[in-house]
């Protein structure tokens, strides 16, 4: 049986799960690469970028998670919005930005 | 036809807050979800989507950056290009937020959305870095 009304048109929800797994997945890639210019000033820091790919990972998991739940909720016509997640994600991207920035003024500077 | 605009009305009818003028909160915004009523779940999942646009951009500024620094390693000049791009990066990252919750805050009230100077800095930024880039390939 078809539904009366098209659920989500132009599959907005879809859309933005799909941008939540492009940030995860743009978080690993340069969390690698902060990995491989961390390295280079001293061993023990790669881990920072090794952070960075672990936490963009679980983001990966959990955007992939929350787009199910989102499911009823949108049926139901409540608010989507999730401010905790943007404030998360926002603060740790300044993290990873600002460290990437300081590692390559300390290693210009050696 | 009334004779105050709308987003007057909604804020007083809310009694919403005006915009505290304390720095944290300047760059760290309340939580917008607690003003104003929920606008279309579509309007919010597209604001989402330009945030998380933001981020990634954050994010490629920062891998182009490192990239620069890690195979340009013997290019003289090489270290300028990565620190601009880096610290362009930070500087988009440090506003993506802010920019989620003023436009959440002004949908939420019916406003409209606030205008910002970032995508004209980025466009600028990005072109000097590009013309630096250029300069470094000629010269070495």
């Amino acid at each position: 049986m078809r539904p009366d009304t098209v659920f989500d048109p132009m599959l907005q929800h879809e859309r933005t799960a799909l941008a939540w797994e492009r940030t995860a997945i743009a978080s690993m890639v340069s969390g690698t690469l902060l990995a491989r210019r961390a390295a280079d000033l001293h061993v023990s820091l790669a881990a920072l970028g090794l952070l960075q790919v672990v936490l963009g990972a679980a983001l990966l998991i959990w955007t992939g998670l929350r787009y199910e739940q989102l499911h009823a909720p949108l049926r139901r016509g409540e608010s989507p919005a999730h401010p905790d997640a943007v404030r998360i994600i926002g603060l740790t991207t300044v993290g990873f930005c600002g460290a990437a920035t300081v590692i390559a003024i300390a290693s210009a500077m050696t | 036809m009334t004779s105050t605009p709308d987003h007057e009305q909604n804020a007083y009818r809310q009694g919403a807050p005006t915009p505290t003028p304390r720095p944290l909160e300047r760059w760290f915004p309340r939580d917008p979800t607690t003003v104003g009523d929920d606008p279309d779940y579509r309007f919010t999942l597209a604001n989402e989507r330009t945030f998380l646009a933001w981020v990634r951009t954050a994010l490629a500024l920062s891998a182009g950056g490192l990239l620069a620094l890690t195979v340009l390693d013997d290019v003289r000049g090489e270290e300028f290009l990565g620190i601009a791009l880096l610290a362009i990066s930070f500087l988009t990252a440090a506003t993506a937020y802010r920019r989620w919750a003023l436009n959440e805050r002004a949908m939420r009230l019916n406003t409209p959305l606030p205008s910002s100077r970032l995508p004209l800095l980025m466009a600028i930024g990005v072109a000097v870095v590009s013309l630096v880039a250029a300069l470094i390939a000629a010269l070495n």
